[in-house]
């Protein structure tokens, strides 16, 4: 019998992604030249580009997509430690991969017509998203240092890649030229804290960090560890644009193509929270600072306390990674509340705000409970359907007036026909920017809910109220969208398309979930 | 299926009917419209036919369980009037946009089809969290309302204010109840009713509720959102902005701060005194010097939902009652003004006093109404207003007197503006301008008015109907 036969069927989703990915490279490849001549011929008659390939390519996509969910859930081992101790696969992982693998379909699915209207005329562009998705699912089920950075990196290779895809546009060529500068630099911190860590312990994999900083007693400190954790946290902040990291985002969603966006908004940040989980809830668990900081900062031992004090008022005891992810957490929650107000753009305005809801997600991963784990999760979903549903609308097509291009919502005054020419598109998007503000019968409200609840069963006061607060501050924004959407006078005439036919289902189907989820706002609890 | 379940669902399925019926027939939406919510008031009234007046328990109870969620829908003698006011408004809503309201009729009617189902759900609901969430939610419909119907370019203004306003006071109470949560696991009604808080967590809970009510009531240091939403909401907002929605704000004081927070509720009377005492005399001298007929009315509300505040919390019986009385007596007449203005600016296209002078003349009818509403506002006897009045002022003097005898300047001050407003409107010569475009009442118009004279002259004369009710509720409410 073959050593890892039993690891391969667990990975057997990842495995066909994979193969998936490498055939449709090789398909895309050969077929290209063929197509193309098609291709040239038709625009030779009729002056239309038609990515053929491209359109091929993303339906193939979809169907692996949705091959892979198939096989995800089919998959007879559920619970395993494989490779070595490389990579695992528990509950909150299968939950995680299911979710990653929804909102890249869905992204994919969205824009379809998108990448068909712009000529986006490359098909690597469609496998590098699902290649990325590949990778990602590999990040979150990696139980070791090694696998997690490999992973980690082939996902920001596929980013950076897609960043810069439109290459006649500028802006995207310098989103990418950004987000690949300052993702490398996060990428190096990242490697640092790991390498740190190994070197303090020896050890790389991440039950045996949990075993190591669980046994230690008040007297052993792993001052190296404890840096190199600050190192590894700062890396992963850098990537889900938490605040003080969180500069390069903005330019980066405005920059890169819109449909790139729409995925560089939700998947990532479930893949790499969903880590965040496991490393941080169950490694550095128990990685014993006090007493380092103690010795470190004997001097300013006072102004730690004080620190302590502030952030989490009468906590005892406070986790390492607490500290700062609290501040994080309250940094980026006023950031994107306070960035996004007067934004012109669209998609800048969506990083603020994307920025703002990582600072939720923060909290519940502060708490360090199992609500609070929960909270978030929850709130991934729930983020994940919003935010589909947005791009979902910015992804149709619209054409301006004498203007025969198809163009699509770039300036947020654009939005300003809806109503009148569109008045369900309008409803839809409404209801979305109430759920996002945290309105009450809507899904947002929900998510804020139990977060803020974990916040306070945890007794982290500080950052609920200033939670609770900065859902008022990110209201004042998402009403001025809705305002403009509904009562600003016309400016620029803009037609609307019809909304493609996908685009239509996803749009009807997550404004359900937004409306509806109070009838029962635990089933998303259940999972 | 219990009656109570039926009302909260008739005007969402009619909403939904509406849903599908196209965009011209407005004639059929307005009808459908129409009936359904008429049908939602008949049905309303059943509850007060099967009411049974001698307990307190919670009546008419319908539990739902599931497994993430269960909660209690039912109502008791405070609650009951509430339900049937909110019934009786949206008709009537509905109504006074017949004529008017010529673009997006359906979604008009749809939004206060909405509007009706949380608003009833709120009063009914027993439940600390849904009350919160319906609580809030009435601000999305009501969001729309005043900035797609509204009449002028400010109205968007008045509705960010509208919105965050609330929303700031609102997400502090929501701090609150996620502490009563964490203190007792649940956040029914009925539990916690019978759960003790302790003193200091009293006083804080209390104060993220004050945050949240204080802003709906309003209190005076953030009434602002008030004359601003109601100048710009079309006259249907406004019947329901000062119909129901200041209510919703006492009915928090009466339903949760009172009943759960007994001691905070001691401690914080003094404050609460001061501050509906500087309320009531600042807004009836604002009053005085408005121009705008809607502002003049809704500053007036300003000051009657503080004379409500007063009596809730004279913390006997009296003054309870009374105030429940003056919330459905404002609820009833200041809708009615409001009307009277909404009747006015049909035909003027303004409410500028100083435009108007000599209705009398040209509106016989309309000014006899408006006299009659007008008067109920001072709290003339025999109308409605002064029956809660009367039994304010009783409940708050056993208390203190000082404070029964400074809010009773109210009575002088009410008096001074009222008569004042309708001196303007209806007094006077005529104006050259206007000479040609106004017409009386129309028959719509007055088969609208009817309902609201019927109900104020028999809220004033008897009362005791009304009162009846609410006794054993209120005693449970005091623990006597």
């Amino acid at each position: 019998i073959f050593l890892f036969e039993n690891h391969f069927k667990t990975v057997f989703p990842e495995i066909f992604c994979l193969f998936a990915s490498v055939l449709l490279l090789i398909y895309g490849v050969l077929y290209a030249r063929i197509h193309q001549a098609n291709a040239d011929t038709l625009r030779r008659k009729m002056k239309i580009f038609p990515p053929i390939m491209v359109n091929h390519v993303s339906l193939l996509v979809i169907l692996a997509f949705l091959l892979t969910l198939i096989l995800m859930f089919n998959n007879p081992i559920m619970h395993a430690t494989i490779f070595y101790n490389t990579l695992v696969c528990d509950d909150l992982i299968f939950f995680c991969k299911i979710l990653i693998i929804c909102s890249a379909l869905l992204s994919v699915c969205i824009s379809l017509d998108y990448v068909r209207k712009q000529a986006l005329n490359a098909f690597e562009y469609i496998i590098l998203l699902l290649l990325a998705t590949c990778s990602m699912l590999f990040l979150i089920s990696s139980a070791d240092m090694i696998s997690m950075y490999l992973a980690i990196e082939l996902q920001s290779l596929c980013f950076y890649v897609l960043a810069a895809f439109k290459r006649n546009s500028e802006f995207s060529t310098e989103a990418g030229l950004k987000y690949f500068v300052l993702g490398a630099f996060s990428s190096g911190v990242l490697l640092f804290g790991c390498s740190l860590i190994y070197g303090f312990t020896g050890i790389t994999n991440f039950s045996e960090l949990t075993k190591i900083f669980s046994c230690t007693g008040e007297n052993q400190h792993f001052t190296g560890a404890l840096i190199g954790m600050i190192f590894v946290a700062v890396g992963f902040l850098f990537k889900i644009t938490a605040v003080p990291f969180h500069t390069w985002a903005p330019d980066v969603y405005e920059g890169s193509p819109t449909s790139v966006t729409a995925f560089f908004a939700i998947t990532p940040k479930i893949a790499i929270l969903g880590l965040f989980v496991r490393l941080f809830e169950s490694s550095f668990y128990d990685l014993n600072t006090e007493a380092a900081f103690s010795l470190q900062l004997g001097t300013t031992q006072g102004v730690s306390t004080t620190f302590n004090k502030l952030l989490s008022m009468e906590f005892t005891s406070t986790l390492p990674w607490q500290k700062i992810f609290l501040f994080c957490s309250i940094a980026s929650m006023i950031v994107g509340a306070l960035g996004a107000m007067n934004q012109k753009k669209i998609k800048r305005l969506l990083a603020y705000s994307s920025i703002g809801h990582v600072g939720y997600f923060l909290i519940g991963l502060c708490c360090g409970t199992v609500e609070g784990i929960q909270a978030l999760l929850i709130n991934l979903i729930i983020y994940l359907v919003m935010t589909i549903n947005i791009f979902a609308i910015i992804l149709s097509p619209v054409r301006r007036d004498f203007v025969h291009s198809v163009q699509r919502i770039k300036y947020i005054s654009d939005l300003s026909v809806l109503f009148k020419t569109n008045p369900i598109l309008a409803i839809t998007l409404a209801v979305n920017f109430f759920s996002m503000a945290g309105l009450p019968p809507l899904a947002g409200f929900w998510g804020k809910y139990y977060l803020l609840f974990s916040a306070f069963s945890c007794e982290l006061y500080l950052v609920a109220i200033v939670g609770g607060l900065a859902t008022v501050l990110s209201c004042v924004y998402y009403i001025r969208l809705v305002h403009i959407s509904y009562f600003e006078k016309i400016q620029n005439r803009l037609i609307f398309e019809r909304v493609p036919k996908i685009n239509g289902w996803i749009l009807a189907i997550t404004f359900f979930f937004i409306l509806f989820l109070f009838v029962s706002p635990g089933a998303t609890r259940r999972s | 299926m219990s009656i109570l379940v039926s009302i909260i669902f008739i005007p969402i399925i009619g909403a939904l009917i509406l849903f599908f019926v196209p965009n011209w027939k407005t004639q059929l939406i307005k009808n459908i419209a129409l009936n359904v919510s008429c049908l939602n008031f008949l049905m309303s009234l059943l509850l007060w036919i099967y009411f049974d007046h001698s307990t307190a328990k919670f009546q008419f109870s319908q539990t739902i369980y599931s497994e993430s969620l269960s909660f209690t829908i039912a109502i008791d003698g405070i609650s009951l009037f509430f339900i049937i006011l909110t019934t009786f408004l949206v008709p009537v809503c509905i109504l006074v946009g017949w004529k008017t309201i010529s673009n997006y009729v359906k979604e008009y009617c749809i939004a206060f089809l909405i509007l009706e189902t949380l608003m009833i759900a709120v009063f009914c609901m027993l439940d600390l969290l849904l009350f919160y969430v319906f609580f809030e939610s009435v601000l999305i419909p009501m969001f729309i309302i005043i900035g797609v119907w509204g009449s002028r370019e400010r109205k968007i203004r008045a509705a960010y204010q509208f919105f965050i306003y609330t929303l700031f006071g609102s997400i502090i109470m929501l701090l609150g109840i996620l502490i009563i949560y964490l203190q007792t696991g649940t956040t029914d009604y009925q539990i916690l009713y019978t759960t003790e808080f302790s003193e200091k967590r009293q006083i804080i809970i209390w104060a993220t509720f004050f945050a949240s009510f204080a802003v709906k009531v309003p209190m005076i240091p953030v009434h602002i959102w008030l004359p601003e939403a109601h100048v710009e909401a079309p006259t249907a907002g406004s019947v329901i902005l000062a119909g129901i929605l200041l209510k919703l704000g006492t009915y928090g004081f009466l339903r949760f701060s009172i009943p759960l927070f007994p001691y905070a509720s001691m401690y914080f009377t003094p404050l609460l005194y001061t501050m509906s005492i500087i309320a009531i005399i600042y807004t009836s001298f604002t009053t005085i010097r408005q121009v705008d007929l809607k502002k003049i009315i809704a500053y007036s509300s300003v000051a009657h939902m503080n004379i409500v505040i007063i009596g809730l919390f004279s913390m006997n019986s009296i003054g309870i009652e009374g105030s429940i009385m003056l919330m459905l007596s404002h609820g009833i007449v200041s809708p009615a003004l409001f009307l009277c203005v909404g009747v006015l600016y049909d035909r003027y296209k303004t409410r500028l006093c100083r435009y108007y002078g000599g209705c009398v003349h040209t509106m016989p009818i309309f000014c006899i109404l408006f006299c009659l509403f007008t008067m109920a506002n001072i709290a003339l006897p025999l109308t409605a207003n002064f029956v809660g009045e009367l039994l304010v002022f009783q409940g708050v003097f056993c208390n203190n007197t000082l404070v029964a005898f400074l809010s009773a300047t109210s009575m002088i001050c009410s008096g001074g503006y009222s008569l004042l407003a309708y001196g303007r409107v209806a007094y006077g010569s005529c104006k050259p301008y206007y000479i040609r475009s106004f017409s009386d009442l129309s028959r719509r118009e007055f088969f609208m008015f009817i309902p609201f004279v019927v109900v104020t002259l028999w809220l004033g004369v008897t009362p005791q109907c009304f009162l009846d009710a609410m006794h054993c509720s209120v005693a449970n409410i005091l623990n006597i």
